[in-house]
């Protein structure tokens, strides 16, 4: 038994083709269920025709790319690749509270997390900046952001 | 004539000008900072334009187009990192030359070069944008149908996947475009019941999330880079020896340049590279190549720069994007409801040209920031990732948020950027997929007018020679580079060492 661990890219080879080959599958499946159209309202072509068509040249091109450009990668996804997406996430869930919060909290984790340890730096990016641009939108473009824990303080 | 006129007398306007002289100094900046280039700065800007007049916003855009195309050098120069793709051969010799302590020099020529490059494209597009138009003028939707397909098929060979993935990245653009309701016969396509995907996936938070938050994502694998900086004393204008040995470079890659912009979805980078390799081939000095050669920095500096006027003309004579750049150009222009296409010449001439005019002062104006100040710009570059991108990733959220004021747009860009990013790491290029979503709908409503015209008989299209012979020539551009390996391979077979 080799105690090798397995190349990158050796599952993403089959698993790409195999997620994209399933999505365009269940499109296309989706894709049958629009409505048809009387001949005299169809212009030109049924509503189906044309995502059914592009669907089957996506499908004919993946299983193309599989034999003759495979998906190669050189190395693994690294840590600070997950630990961003995951901050994501913490981005997305704080969001329901207030946008800005969500901002200002994930700009922050994500410089400390980037190892940035500057406290004047860390103001900067987690205060300042979030600060600058909610103003800059609301009072020179007038975009008005959704109401949350700290914009219902300017809005009232 | 009017227009031009009435195009010039636009930029007239003081506010104008001031925007333009702070986009370009937004865009140079863009353009030097890592990881930022053109396409990402424009996507990111494209927002803060939609409560503005289209040609301050649609300048703007171009200006930071323009300036960002340069601005790539300072960083190619000083730090051996292209601030954008394009700039990726500028760094073959202008890193050399400032290694020796020629950074000045080397920057110098780049400016000259760009500035070339640009004004000559203005020009060029100026001439060549109402002749297209005028062209394009009499075409029916069988024409237009095929004249897409070509631009789409031209796809295969941009930006940095390979040729089949980036056709799969299309499709998938030209698939998120079909997404809501179907302007032809008013069907709900692929919405699932959700309110927010009746009128459609907007492609402004999808061009922020695939070139401004999955770069973010790409930044984070990148972390210990680290970036060695080299001294500039001071930049100074090329000497006539310079200008002896670089002439004739810097006019062939400007003709380069201007004609691979032309070509729908071929940009910059190529035009720099076969620029680059051009001015190698014709040099009396090649071996001098790759060791610091002034013609070299010329050669890809002029190509680059002249293939953005070069790109506005196909985005603007017949709606189809010259680069990616160019892509989110277009849809800031359809943002703002104008139509770009034969008819922008005669309907909204006085735009047209305001555009072109501004372009021709970007270059201008970058000639005169470049001189003075590219040593605070190579200092903008060392802007630590750390604190750069956070900023960026706010930027990004709250400008997708403000397309509509809607959190839909936000989740839009945050899940584009996850998948534009592992569309990269898996080889494909985002840029496709951009521009598949903006000419998606396009490219079925032109066929489906084509059927009624020709009453759905499709093979009738084979029989007009225009429409024929943009067939043929997406045929050679889909299968064209593949005949030729294989014609090559038999005619120099390999031997059993592989040689």
């Amino acid at each position: 038994m080799s105690d090798k661990p397995a190349s990158p890219g050796r599952i993403e080879r089959w698993l790409i083709p195999a997620l994209i080959l399933g999505f365009c599958a269940a499109a296309f499946y989706v894709s049958t269920t629009f409505k048809k159209m009387p001949p005299i309202l169809k212009r030109g072509i049924q509503p189906s025709d044309f995502p059914q068509l592009l669907l089957v040249a996506i499908m004919v091109m993946t299983l193309v790319m599989v034999w003759v450009d495979p998906i190669r990668i050189r190395d693994r996804l690294q840590g600070t690749v997950w630990g961003t997406l995951v901050l994501f996430g913490l981005f997305a869930a704080l969001t329901a509270i207030d946008l800005f919060l969500a901002l200002s909290v994930f700009a922050l984790a994500l410089t400390v997390f980037w190892g940035e340890r500057r406290p004047a730096i860390l103001a900067l990016v987690g205060f300042v900046v979030p600060v600058v641009i909610f103003f800059l939108f609301d009072q020179v473009f007038e975009i008005r952001f959704p109401r949350g824990l700290l914009t219902n303080l300017w809005y009232g | 004539m009017e227009g031009v006129l009435s195009g010039l007398a636009a930029l007239g306007d003081p506010t104008l000008l001031l925007l333009l002289v702070i986009a370009t100094l937004g865009g140079v900046v863009i353009g030097a900072l890592p990881g930022l280039n053109a396409t990402t700065g424009a996507a990111l800007l494209l927002p803060f334009t939609l409560t503005m007049e289209p040609i301050p916003a649609i300048a703007i855009l171009t200006a930071i187009y323009c300036s960002a195309t340069f601005a790539g050098a300072i960083t190619a120069i000083l730090i051996n990192t292209p601030g954008t793709a394009a700039s990726a051969t500028t760094c073959l010799d202008g890193y050399p030359l400032a290694q020796r302590g020629e950074a000045g020099r080397a920057l110098g020529m780049a400016v000259v070069a760009s500035t070339f490059g640009g004004i000559f494209s203005v020009i060029c597009l100026m001439l060549a944008a109402p002749l297209l138009a005028r062209a394009a003028y009499n075409f029916s939707p069988p024409e237009y149908f095929a004249l897409t397909l070509f631009g789409l098929s031209m796809l295969a060979s941009i930006g940095d996947g390979s040729p089949l993935k980036n056709l799969i990245a299309g499709g998938f653009g030209i698939f998120f475009a079909l997404v809501g309701v179907d302007n032809l016969t008013t069907v709900e396509r692929f919405t699932f019941g959700s309110y927010e995907l009746y009128d459609g996936i907007s492609f402004v938070p999808v061009m922020i999330g695939v070139f401004g938050i999955s770069e973010l994502l790409v930044q984070a694998s990148n972390l210990h880079v680290k970036r060695e900086a080299v001294r500039m004393k001071a930049i100074r204008l090329p000497s006539r020896d310079d200008y002896r040995k670089t002439w004739r470079a810097i006019l062939r890659s400007s003709g380069i340049g201007t004609f691979i912009g032309i070509l729908p979805a071929e940009g910059a980078t190529v035009a720099s590279m076969i620029g680059y390799n051009e001015a190698k081939r014709w040099s009396r000095t090649p071996e001098k190549f790759g060791k610091g050669a002034i013609e070299g920095v010329a050669g890809s500096e002029a190509a680059n720069n002249s293939a953005t006027g070069g790109a506005m003309v196909p985005t603007l004579a017949l709606g189809i994007p010259g680069s990616a750049t160019a892509a989110v150009i277009l849809a800031g222009l359809m943002v703002h409801g104008l139509r770009p296409g034969p008819t922008m010449f005669t309907e909204q001439a006085e735009f047209a040209y305001a555009i072109f005019w501004s372009m021709m002062l970007v270059n201008l104006l970058f000639f005169v920031i470049g001189l003075s100040g590219a040593k605070a710009f190579a200092h903008v570059a060392r802007i630590p990732v750390q604190v750069l991108w956070p900023c960026v990733f706010v930027f990004s959220i709250v400008g997708a948020y403000a397309l509509d004021q809607s959190m839909f747009d936000v989740w839009v860009a945050l899940i584009s950027g996850v998948i534009g990013f592992f569309m990269r790491r898996y080889g494909f290029s985002v840029v496709p997929l951009a521009i598949g979503l903006i000419l998606g709908g396009m490219l079925e409503q032109r066929l489906g007018q084509s059927m009624v015209m020709l009453d759905e008989q499709w093979w009738l299209m084979f029989t007009r020679p225009l429409t024929l012979f943009f067939f043929i020539l997406t045929a050679l551009a889909l299968f064209g580079p593949g005949l030729w390996r294989v014609a090559r391979r038999q005619r120099h077979p390999l031997t059993s060492s592989g040689e």
